[in-house]
């Protein structure tokens, strides 16, 4: 930027810029301004679709070794909530904006994003095309970037890209997991604001935490689990040991392949206890039942894709964030008197929505397994549901943070599998609509969570 | 589920006229619903009165109904056509409340008609606040705390347990007509009684005040198998109080958390599950409080609506189009999202820019009346920009308006720079149409972020982003041009900052901006509107321009391409009718071979469909932002002739920067603009026109006058829609008149025209291809000359005017398009007066009545315009010889907008304030002209007393409107004057004395509903005299009332044909065999 275009933005509420670069593996290179911490961070670049919800995104532990690019143009506009925050603190390398908002406004604002992301180290860059960029990652690929805020030249820095370490193979959900096992019942961390009460605990639940969100720690509790929470890597006999009603395998970072130590742990655990997995948990169930996992070009990360219940037939829009995905086609051979006579895997599994079947497969390991969610844009799984032992997952994240909250039902359905119930994915997106929020008394809520 | 095949044809009904709070953006959902419905081989049956709408054109329907949306007529469309089923959600308030009446009355029933998209419970639980607010509580969702009233004093005690303020909505009205905000009890006394008379339900919802709350909508659709999706949320900048329609308003959300609005949609979902809309668009519109995010519901439409249309126009979802295939059976996940072909219509749109929507007022034309902004619609129209940032977005909007502005600044002879601090800071608080531009001032002057918002309810977020553009502008200030490099233009640019304005600030002209601008590099860059963020490939070109600049997404030149520019944001003088000119050239022009590509701003409009043209740039109608759309598409030729006034003032610029232009030369526009020019050419071909003068200042003018003689007609040069006309009859008038007009345009000299009183007045329009003349048709008049001619009613086939009469105005017009070169579309308005023939104007280029007429003869003129400007003869186009269709009369009637606008004076008059027309057809020119006063719902009065007073002229005349109204049955009743002219003529009739006299006064019985019919003639001043009063009254109580004697016979004419028997309707199809 040059003296007289700092002279422009002097009074603005812009800080004084610092020049910024951003690379791409491939050699494109973008000129930005920093708008969060000092230095250089290196990650794989991915873009996300959500219009809000950045705090969510930043403290999702699923970036962990990512540096994500925000659609929307405009970020920081309501500041930060740490009520908010996914986890304590980010676990993302990098955030590229195309304008960062310094003078917030919300009641519940407690500090400006950019101040937030200073504080916790997280370098980030404003003032790129950022559409642009996101044209380029749809159609060249996910791949290796970097951001540095301290005026290295461009091909010294495109250089450091190319020899930063790649995502694939390498264990991020150790980085973001817990230390250790935690009891926390019932007092999860959680968000006051517009939320219903907990209904009373009335099963006991061990989550794998791979790098766990709050909300789905969060909705676990408020449809009446008493949760603790295990290390990615905890033995399956430790965890069997408590004899907890259910298990439930958590979101996290990074290739499913690189977290052997937690697929084999689900592979003892499958069939014993009823269980449940959103994102990575479900691509470690997958794993465990000998599934393919692919990579997907530039992933899905957004909060607006649609996933058709091939159960119900009705469409969830949905929060999603993954960059790789199992096949359904590679957990074994159709059965066809369960999949309305079809013996012919679909590579796109939207031909199953069109026939209006939910396919199953007879699984080596663990028996007949439903596909139960499409994704309807690509025909990629989206969930499954095995048939012969208690244990369903989903691909994308019911517990939204950000995103619409069409798919809260499956939490109630985790609570139904735990009772035993047959149907217990039948439920009518409607009926649960509004189950976990509250509209009324919405001033005392709003004075609480101040205080919190 | 598949499309229903039980059903064979269905009957769509459309909005009617244009009016305040339903505008064109239902003709651009309604035409978006006949398509689909057509496409999935549906019989499609229409009904709209609105014959400048596409949605009438004969080819978007199996059968066209241009008759009255009234219970009756559209009954008689059923028995005729008998539909199988009735889509009646997108023809807003008014094709709703006619279905349900037909539904309510069994006449559907009887006749095996389903209603489709829509069942009646569902509409009253989504309307009647009490049924509504039951569902919300089983809901557990808040609604701010209420009360009915069905009487003044019912309101009073409701009032008392609330508090004041108390927000007043009475029940069923359209736009919120006859609501208002009361801030004590005089207030609440005077609102509610008016409610209670215009609500058809006698009723009025007496609430809680949530002003200065922040307010959102959203925007839902539903299918009937449950499946929901917000389309697209919207945030309004100005803060509860402000109808949403008079709003500023941002999408998406601007400062909710992702938890607040996931909670506002969840919450949106369920209202319209437990409402049960099965299927189809709704709007759901919240309040939060801006300290607690307390959040209540502030109401929910069942139907497209205005918002809906903005949002599909700032997302690229097609509401009205989904909700067509919602209606027939389809589900959202069987739709395909157009944009991407490949994904379903079962998603929410992700946007990577951001959509301001800035209103258009028209309170200039309206004076006396309060421009306060309330709860009750007033804006005529509406723009839409998209920016990457809310900064860049804003300034395009804002220099869309056409209201002066270049941005969001002011300029040294703007109004607010001349207020003291204090004034402008007090002006801040009340929400006006000039209250943005006082905030810029505001800044501009040193106050911060945090104290506008103080002063104005604005969100600090919008107030921050306006208080940064304002400290870049004032950095400008102290700029000269050629300090700034490229990084600083491009700052500059990023702010939403625009040449015109860089110009302004460094004391520099625009088109040397524009030149060192992209000298030093910093071109801008066209981005794609694709529903999805860019994260999937799409092929639809509807672009919008920002200095987010790394790459442009404008495809590469594949064939010969033409750019059309639009009319801009509806205003009273330019309407829908541009906007269909624009349409048809598209089409025409697409049929030539070229590449189409539509300019516009206007987000109600069928031009501004991302289907109408092969390429779509949604820009403001400036120069800068016109050639940066040229420099990126490459046109071979730009169509400035058809989007009315607004590309008429770029036509010049835009040549002498080099564009190709399509059509008749600027400098023939030039030619017919210029009076003096065009006098000389009519003296040239010996044509007979006013004897007029151009005066600058007062001396001027008196002398010129003198030369004329009176009486004057007066105007700006330069204007629109007659704005700051006026007639003067003496030189006292004048003196008044012409320092009028210097505040009105202040660098513009004067026009003083012969005003040819009593003559009778016609609108000609014809094609012309250089060589050969064709007259669409020929409209008369039916108030005498001296009422705009947008405001006055007329008739195709005139009525009146003998053949010779009428050949001779065609060849006039001959000889004058042929004289001015015109290539494509003229208007000439004539006068006849004692049997001689005086042209008053030429406009080379498409009228107002362009689609009357087309629609009124069948020839698409506004096409073959089209089709000549790209070179085309008139020999091949194959046209018919004579525009009248034997045995029908088509009227247009005007709308006018006085009950709007308390205070403004309800008269016809030279400057034109209608907002929207009608159009009657039927086999007698009385028949006709009645249907279009059903279709404005005017029922003409059947009996009771008619109330008469005219002036001096045209007390002659008024003994045989007397005489005809006394034969009808009515009793009559006049002011002495008057009264003494009908005792003269041997009519008997009672005498009242003037207004303020007593107490038995007119206006006391216009309230008690004793007068059911007014004729009052002015006096031709616009002091607040009797005249005034009464027509307020008039207004107010919904009385038929005429200004002018030509109209009161009409009206006389229209009652006796009513009278006469059962009028019938016909399909415009059918008229054509």
């Amino acid at each position: 930027m040059s003296k007289v275009s700092d002279y422009l933005l002097a009074n603005t509420s812009k800080p004084p810029a610092r020049r910024a670069l951003l690379a791409l593996e491939d050699g494109t290179v973008f000129e930005g301004v920093a708008c969060g911490a000092e230095g250089e961070a290196f990650g794989e670049i991915c873009f996300n679709t959500s219009m809000e919800g950045y705090l969510e995104i930043v403290t999702d532990p699923s970036y962990a070794g990512q540096i994500v690019v925000l659609t929307y143009p405009q970020v920081g506009n309501y500041g930060v909530n740490l009520e908010d925050a996914q986890a304590e603190h980010p676990a993302l390398r990098g955030l590229v904006v195309r304008d960062m908002c310094a003078t917030p406004s919300s009641w519940r604002s407690q500090e400006a994003l950019g101040d937030y992301l200073i504080r916790e180290g997280v370098v980030a860059v404003e003032g790129i095309d950022t559409r642009a960029l996101v044209r380029h990652i749809r159609d060249h690929g996910a791949q290796r970037a970097g951001i540095i805020t301290t005026g290295e030249d461009a091909a010294a820095f495109l250089e450091k890209v190319r020899t930063s370490p790649d995502l694939v193979g390498v264990n991020l959900a150790r980085e973001v997991s817990c230390s250790g096992i935690r009891r926390l019942g019932t007092s999860v961390p959680t968000r006051l604001f517009g939320l219903a009460e907990p209904r009373p605990a009335r099963r006991t639940v061990v989550v794998y935490d791979c790098g766990a969100k709050r909300s789905i720690l969060r909705d676990l509790a408020r449809s009446g689990c008493s949760i603790t929470t295990v290390p990615w890597n905890t033995p399956a006999e430790t965890v069997l040991s408590m004899n907890p009603d259910g298990v439930f395998f958590s979101n996290g970072p990074g290739d499913p392949d690189a977290v052997g130590e937690t697929y084999e742990q689900v592979g003892k655990i499958l069939g014993k206890v009823p269980v449940f997995g959103i994102c990575l948990g479900h691509q470690m169930m997958a794993k465990a039942a000998g599934g393919e996992i692919e990579k997907l070009k530039f992933g899905h990360h957004g909060g607006n894709h649609p996933v058709q219940n091939l159960l119900t037939g009705r469409v969830e829009v949905t929060a999603q964030n993954h960059g790789f995905c199992p096949r359904f086609q590679s957990l074994g051979a159709l059965v066809p008197e369960l999949s309305g006579g079809f013996d012919n895997h679909e590579e796109d599994l939207r031909a199953w929505a069109r026939r209006g079947i939910a396919p199953v497969v007879d699984n080596e390991r663990f028996g007949r397994i439903r596909l139960t969610h499409v994704n309807l844009d690509d025909g990629t799984a989206e969930g499954f549901a095995f048939l012969d032992i208690p244990a369903f997952s989903v691909q994308y994240h019911p517990e939204a943070a950000p995103g619409p909250t069409d798919a809260h039902y499956l939490f109630t359905a985790f609570a139904r599998l735990m009772a035993g119930d047959a149907d217990y994915l039948d439920i009518d997106i409607a009926a649960d609509r509004l189950d976990g929020w509250s509209f009324a008394d919405a001033g005392a809520a709003a004075t609480e969570g101040k205080v919190a | 589920m598949p499309k229903r095949d039980d059903i064979k044809s269905i009957l769509v009904i459309g909005s009617g006229p244009i009016v305040i709070g339903q505008a064109c953006e239902f003709d651009y959902s309604g035409a978006q619903a006949c398509k689909v419905l057509r496409e999935e081989g549906y019989r499609v049956i229409l009904v709209n009165s609105n014959p400048a709408t596409i949605m009438t054109d004969p080819e978007l329907a199996d059968a066209t109904y241009v008759e009255p949306i009234t219970p009756e007529f559209v009954e008689k469309v059923i028995a005729k056509e008998r539909p199988d089923a009735c889509l009646p959600t997108l023809g807003g308030q008014t094709g709703l409340n006619t279905a349900i009446a037909l539904a309510k009355s069994g006449v559907l029933e009887r006749y095996g008609v389903e209603l489709i998209g829509c069942d009646v419970d569902v509409i009253e639980r989504g309307e009647d606040r009490k049924l509504f607010n039951e569902c919300m509580a089983d809901l557990g969702i808040e609604v701010s705390r209420a009360g009915y009233a069905y009487s003044v004093d019912d309101a009073r005690a409701i009032a008392a347990d609330l508090g004041f303020p108390v927000v007043l909505r009475p029940s069923f009205t359209m736009g919120g007509a006859g609501g208002g905000i009361a801030r004590d009890e005089d207030e609440l006394v005077r609102i509610v009684s008016q409610g209670l008379e215009l609500s058809p339900a006698g009723e009025v919802l007496v609430e809680e005040s949530i002003e200065g709350w922040k307010e959102y909508e959203m925007e839902v659709m539903r299918d009937a198998a449950g499946n929901g999706i917000v389309v697209c949320s919207i945030e309004n900048l100005d803060p509860m109080g402000v109808h949403t329609g008079d709003s500023i308003t941002v999408a998406p959300a601007q400062t909710l958390t992702d938890l607040e609005y996931q909670r506002m949609r969840a919450a949106s979902l369920a209202v319209l599950e437990r409402v049960g809309v099965a299927t189809g668009g709704s709007n759901v519109q919240f309040a939060v409080h801006p300290e607690t995010g307390r959040m209540v519901i502030i109401e929910m439409n069942p139907r497209v609506s205005r918002s809906s249309a903005l949002a599909s126009k700032a997302t690229g979802f097609p509401i009205a189009k989904a909700a067509a295939r919602l209606a027939v059976g389809y589900t959202l996940d069987e739709i395909m999202n157009d944009m991407t072909g490949t994904t379903p219509a079962c998603f929410e749109p992700s946007i990577d820019y951001c959509v301001v929507k800035a209103p258009r007022f028209a309170f200039e034309k309206f004076q006396g009346a309060d421009d306060t902004l309330t709860t009750r619609m007033k804006a005529v129209g509406e723009v839409m920009a998209v920016g990457r940032t809310f900064e860049e977005a804003l300034g395009k909007a804002l220099r869309s308006l056409e209201c002066g502005r270049v941005g969001f600044s002011g300029s040294a002879g703007d109004d607010e720079v001349a207020l003291t601090d204090e004034e402008l800071f007090e002006a801040l608080s009340r929400p006006t149409a000039e209250r943005i531009f006082l905030a810029a001032e505001a800044l501009r002057r040193g106050m911060g972020a945090g104290e506008l918002h103080e002063h104005t309810g604005i969100d600090p977020f919008f107030c921050a982003r306006m208080a940064d553009i304002v400290v870049v502008q004032e950095a400008l200030r102290t700029c000269k041009l050629e300090d700034l490099d490229a990084d600083a233009f491009l700052t500059a640019k990023r702010y939403g900052i625009s040449d015109a304005e860089i110009a302004r600030f460094t004391g520099a002209d625009e088109r040397t901006v524009r030149a060192c601008r992209k000298i030093v590099g910093v071109r801008p860059a066209f981005k794609t509107v694709d529903t999805c963020a860019a994260e999937f490939p799409t092929k639809t070109a509807y672009h919008y321009k920002t200095y987010d600049n790394a790459e442009s997404e404008v495809a590469p030149k594949e064939r010969p391409r033409a750019l059309i520019l639009g009319a801009g944001p509806n205003r009273i003088g330019q309407g829908i009718e541009f906007d269909y000119c624009c349409v048809h050239a598209s089409y025409a022009l697409a049929d030539a071979g070229y590449e189409t590509i539509m300019v516009n701003c206007n987000p109600e409009t069928v031009s501004t469909d991302y289907d109408t043209s092969d390429m779509l740039f949604f820009e403001p109608l400036t120069f800068e932002d016109v050639m940066d759309v040229v420099e990126a598409a490459d046109p071979d030729g730009v169509v400035v002739t058809l989007g009315g006034q607004t590309p008429l003032k770029l036509a010049r610029a835009l040549e002498a920067a080099g564009v190709p232009m399509l059509g008749t030369a600027p400098d023939a526009i030039d030619l017919a603009e210029d009076r003096d020019r065009f006098a000389a050419l009519l003296d040239e071909l010996g044509v007979a026109y006013p004897p007029s003068a151009m005066a600058s200042g007062l001396d001027e003018a008196r002398e010129a006058a003198a030369a004329i003689g009176y009486p004057l007609l007066v105007r700006p040069s330069y204007v629109l829609g007659g704005r700051g006309m006026g007639i003067v009859y003496d030189e006292a008038g004048l003196a008044r008149y012409v320092a009028e007009a210097a505040s009105v345009s202040p660098d513009h000299p004067v026009y003083l025209d012969k005003f040819l009183e009593g003559a009778v007045e016609c609108d000609l329009d014809a094609l012309c291809d250089g060589e050969e003349v064709y007259v669409g048709g020929i409209l008369e008049h039916i108030e005498m000359a001296g009422i705009h001619s947008g405001d006055s009613a007329c008739c195709l086939p005139p009525f009146s005017l003998s053949a010779a009469v009428q050949a001779e105005m065609s060849a006039i017009a001959r000889r004058i398009a042929l004289a001015l070169g015109v290539r494509g579309l003229v208007n000439i308005q004539f006068a006849v007066k004692d049997g001689v023939v005086y042209v008053i104007e030429a406009n080379p280029r498409a009228s107002r009545t362009v689609p009357f007429i087309s629609k009124a003869t069948g020839v698409p003129l506004a096409k073959l315009a089209a089709r000549i400007m790209a070179g085309e003869r008139l020999a091949d186009l194959d046209l018919p010889d004579t525009f009248a269709r034997p045995g029908r009369f088509f009227v247009k009637e005007a709308v006018m907008p006085f009950g709007r606008f308390p205070g403004a004076d309800a008269l016809l008059g030279p400057e034109m304030r209608s907002t929207g027309e009608v159009m009657g057809i039927a086999g007698s020119f009385p028949a006709a002209y009645v249907k279009t006063q059903l279709a404005i719902s005017y029922a003409l009065p059947q009996g009771g007393t008619a109330f008469l007073s005219v002036n001096d002229q045209d007390k002659r005349s008024v003994a045989f409107i007397a005489r005809e109204l006394a034969r009808l049955g009515f009793r009559l009743l006049a002011t002495e004057g008057t009264a003494a002219v009908l005792a003269a003529s041997g009519v008997p009739c009672e005498v009242t004395g003037k207004i303020h006299e007593g107490k038995s006064s007119v206006a006391d019985r216009i309230a008690d509903g004793e007068i059911t019919f007014m004729l009052n003639t002015p006096l031709g001043s616009v002091t607040r005299d009797d005249g005034y009063e009464l027509r307020h009254a008039a207004v107010r109580h919904g009385i038929t009332y005429a200004t002018t004697i030509a109209g009161a016979q009409a009206m006389i004419a229209g009652m006796e044909a009513a009278r006469g028997g059962a009028l019938s309707v016909c399909s415009l199809q059918d008229m054509g065999e």
